[in-house]
């Protein structure tokens, strides 16, 4: 098979996988019986399909293997076993093994390295152990339906015949000459329910002169009672003789209603009335297929005789051949117009190769630069119709760029859900109960930063549990409930998305920081900190202030890592906490790397883009603002103290004498101060110019400037000039500690302002 | 077979019948040359937006083809002093690879020459003093129809590293 195929199945196994491993998370919350019996079937669903697929590619490895895990939960559902914590770790353990299993059928194929190997066979010895119980638990169960048999038999003639299925078998003529025996069929029936009635239809006996010894002439109608099966399963028992014996498995009544329930639940999927009843299990894909050729032939009748007759529906034929009830088959019709009237939202999607979407993101970037140059051009020419063209052109274009951002935006909820998982395990090792709430997961967040924030929030994930979370113990001491949680949180502010990691657990001791931090030399004795400042200690290298490293956390990726990951990322992290009522992670990330809003300014000579949704508002530089002072470096904006900076200062172009800002007044253009906010912090800078909204693709600056505050990206203007990104929330810190130092006695001290 | 490559390659280096060839330029009033292999395209120069808080070696940046390229002034990190811009002022666009990663940027130049072919034993090792510019920009020195030729180690020049570490001493310091 060719390595597309392959890569194919390793794709859907993959999302196979997660899906199983969703699954088994839940099943892990559910006390529920039923609810449980519903996980194992998708459970069992997963694993056959992959299987099935595997075996489609001769990777017989993974069908052994899913085969053993298969009939483990064969049993399950059959309620020979019960589930247990041990089982679904041994589940997810033996879902990571299959993972790794396809993987390496992608790289090498067949042959397994030693370790695989190794661990192949442990699971399929676990496994073996519930097989071996369960077999036995199998046999006695047997046993005591065909002792029980007689009893249950009486209770058969108090008419709970409806509770039974009805099975019809007339066995082919051949039968007998393919080496089948009608009767085992029956009597192996009896493992799967129980046989309450069997009527021998030998209608079909011909005349003694005809008869043949070697045929089969025998039908019987069969009443089994096998409340848990399913009709797949029944179907099964004569998948032997299918082909040449006329077989209808009708359902019992009582499971009109789960069908019903089931057509009720399936998913919003266009649907033909076949699949429907299949996917419910009121109709086996064999009877389907057999449905679909009677209409064929019936179809081929109706073309061949040229009358104006109607085809009968497929759901009809199957009532008549009396395969399912009429009731299923209203319902099933029922869901397949509510599925036709959803069609307009129905959600469908493609897989696309990642490299496409980057360079269509990427043609897009040329597009919008494209645009701004053609608009300036068309400004230039001044010609009505021209500029109107224009407009719309850029208000396309402009919808072009957001479509085709969108199509690399994904929900993060995926991303948390994978830490379920997380928790589950780490709270097992660490003896901790833990519960994770996760909100906000369908806050949509760009690809490729989903992919780099993972490790960083599986990070901080694992610290919360670990350092944060205290045990039940200690819990209940302080008067909280066994059970800590921690919750991730995400939500859209300002142009850029938060994500929270909060837990209500011991807090982090500001002593104990500070004590460390001076044990490691990170800050002097006497230092005057601010809480915030001492917080943001942890975030430096060589600080960790877990008395004990454990294998949780301590693997080597400390939370200077984290930090340098998510500043990589144009992010910025912030720690909130409460000795003994927890702590709060946030983290604050762009909301996408390639284009954005920007809002262009001209400082000196060189254009700069602020962007756009961190800009609250522009205000004039007067003297009404700062009262007269030339050299304040806050005005008040409305009676609130907004502290400022004049850019050109800051990139330290030309420091600005107050000769300067004296011309600047008299000038045409005045100064103006473009007041930001990042972080709930409002800030202000003066620039010489606003030269108003632009679409900014954002180029990276490079290895050459990677040390380069202050700037964090380049764009290309209309005019082909190059323009610089500012870093707010880099600027915007370094105003307000500005701000705070000037708070200092001497404030009207020159160097002051230089002081950054 | 491996030996047999290494044989090789030490008599090329006795014969020294390898040919290079060197693109030249002006700097103040010297002629240096450039291994062409590092170079993608010369273009004149122009547009150059200036970067703050950067040393004053660094120009600016520049759209080539809507890709933004930093550029370097060659004759303030060569000379420690600029040059002024004339009407053959040159751009020229270097592919520099340094270990793993390839960076592209521009350089600067008052002039530029002609491609000229360079055997490898003209070249002669930079000498040790002497020069008002740092010996490890130097790769060697070429005598080319009686004049000296400057070789530059573009590597050195342009050491990533260095200039992106400059870079933030001196916005740390500004």
């Amino acid at each position: 098979m060719s390595d597309e195929g392959l890569q194919i199945f390793a794709d859907e196994a993959e999302d196979l996988l997660s899906l199983a491993e969703q699954a088994l998370l839940n099943l892990d919350d559910l006390n529920n019986i039923t609810d449980t019996l519903e996980g194992i079937d998708d459970l069992f669903r997963t694993f056959h399909t992959i299987k099935g697929a595997a075996g489609l590619f001769g990777l017989n490895t993974i069908v052994d293997f899913t085969h053993i895990v298969e009939s483990v939960l064969v049993k399950i559902r059959e309620g020979a076993l019960t589930v247990d914590d041990e089982m679904v770790s041994l589940f997810l353990s033996s879902r990571d093994h299959l993972e790794k299993l396809v993987e390496h059928s992608l790289q090498e194929g067949e042959v397994l390295d030693p370790d695989l190997k190794q661990n192949d066979e442990s699971l399929l010895n676990k496994f073996s152990v519930y097989l071996g119980d369960s077999s036995g638990a199998i046999l006695t169960e047997k046993n005591k339906l065909t002792t029980g048999q007689l009893e249950l038999s009486d209770e058969d003639d108090d008419g709970v015949i409806n509770e039974n299925w009805h099975i019809s078998l007339r066995f082919g003529l051949n039968t007998l000459r393919n080496g089948m025996e009608p009767a085992s069929f029956i009597s192996y029936l009896n493992n799967i329910g129980e046989v309450k009635h069997v009527t021998t239809i030998s209608d079909a006996i011909p005349v003694w002169a005809e008869f043949d010894s070697e045929s089969c002439y025998l039908g019987f109608e069969l009443e089994l009672f096998a409340p848990s099966t399913n009709k797949e399963a029944l179907e099964e028992v004569f998948e032997f003789v299918q082909d040449d014996c006329k077989i209808c498995i009708l359902p019992p009544h009582s499971h009109i209603d789960s069908y019903i329930k089931l057509i009720e639940d399936l998913p919003e999927e266009q649907m033909r009335i076949g699949d429907i009843l299949v996917a419910c299990g009121a109709l086996t894909t064999h009877e389907k297929d057999n449905i679909l050729s009677t209409q064929d032939k019936i179809t081929d009748q109706v073309t061949a005789s040229g009358a104006e007759q109607k085809v009968p529906p497929l759901g009809k034929i199957a009532v008549g051949q009396q395969v399912v009830q009429q009731a299923v088959v209203d319902a099933a019709i029922k869901k397949q117009s509510v599925i036709k009237q959803q069609q307009g939202n129905a959600q469908q999607t493609i897989r696309v190769n990642a490299l496409k979407l980057e360079s269509l993101v990427n043609l897009v970037g040329e597009l919008v630069i494209g645009s701004a140059n053609s608009e300036l051009n068309a400004r230039r020419l001044g010609d009505s119709d021209l500029n109107e063209a224009m407009g719309n052109l850029l208000r396309l274009v402009e919808e072009v760029r957001d479509t085709a951002l969108g199509l690399r935006m994904v929900q993060i909820g995926e991303t948390f859900n994978r830490f379920k998982r997380v928790v589950r395990e780490v709270s097992r090792d660490t003896g901790k109960d833990i519960e994770l709430r996760i909100s906000g997961a369908e806050t949509e967040l760009d690809k490729t930063l989903i992919e780099k924030i993972g490790d960083p929030l599986m990070h901080l994930v694992r610290n919360a549990i670990d350092h944060g979370i205290e045990s039940p113990k200690h819990r209940l001491a302080a008067g909280k409930s066994a059970k800590g949680v921690v919750n991730l949180d995400a939500f859209h502010d300002s142009g850029s998305i938060v994500i929270q990691i909060s837990d209500d657990g011991g807090g982090l001791s500001k002593e104990k920081i500070i004590t460390k931090a001076l044990d490691k030399g990170l800050i002097q004795e006497n230092q005057q900190l601010s809480d915030q400042e001492i917080y943001r200690l942890i975030f430096e290298a060589g600080f960790s202030t877990a008395e004990t490293v454990s294998n949780i956390s301590g693997r080597g990726v400390g939370m200077d890592v984290v930090r340098k990951n998510i500043e990589s990322l144009r992010g910025q992290v912030e720690l909130k906490s409460a000795v003994g009522k927890g702590s709060t992670i946030s983290i604050r990330l762009p909301l996408t790397l390639a284009i954005i809003d920007g809002f262009q300014v001209r400082v000196g000579d060189a254009h700069y883009i602020v962007p756009l949704d961190m800009v609250e508002e522009c205000i004039e530089l007067n003297d009404a603002l700062h009262g007269g002072d030339e050299r304040a470096n806050y005005v008040n904006l409305r009676g609130e103290i907004l502290p400022f900076m004049h850019l050109k200062e800051m990139f330290g172009m030309h420091p600005v004498a107050t000769e300067i800002v004296q011309t600047n007044k008299n000038d045409e253009c005045r100064e103006n101060i473009v007041v930001v906010r990042f972080a709930g912090k409002k800030a202000g800078f003066v620039v010489d110019e606003l030269l108003g909204e632009n679409q900014t693709v954002i180029k990276p600056l490079g290895k050459v400037f990677q040390n380069l505050k202050g700037i964090s990206g380049t764009t290309i203007l209309g005019s082909g000039e190059v323009a610089m990104i500012i870093d707010i929330p880099e600027m915007v810190n370094r105003v307000i500690d500005s701000g705070q130092n000037s708070f200092i006695p001497q404030q009207h001290s020159k160097n002051l302002n230089c002081n950054f | 077979m491996v030996q047999q490559l290494e044989n090789d390659k030490g008599l090329d280096a006795s014969f020294s019948a390898e040919v290079a060839q060197y693109l030249t330029f002006i700097l103040g009033n010297k002629v240096y040359g450039l291994d062409i292999l590092n170079i993608k395209e010369i273009i004149e120069y122009g547009e150059v937006t200036e970067v703050p808080m950067t040393p004053d070696f660094v120009s600016g940046l520049i759209n080539i083809r809507d890709s933004v390229l930093p550029v370097i002034d060659l004759s303030k990190r060569f000379t420690g002093e600029s040059s002024r811009h004339t009407k053959r002022t040159s751009i020229i666009i270097l592919d520099v690879k340094n270990e793993d990663l390839s960076i592209e940027l521009g350089v600067t130049v008052d002039m530029v020459n002609e491609v000229l072919d360079i055997n490898t034993n003209e070249i002669e090792p930079a000498p040790a003093l002497g020069n008002n510019i740092q010996t490890n920009f130097i790769k060697g020195m070429a005598k080319v129809d009686g004049a000296l030729l400057i070789l530059m180690d573009i590597k050195n020049v342009l050491s990533v590293d260095e200039i992106s570490q400059v870079g933030s001493v001196q916005g740390a310091a500004s």
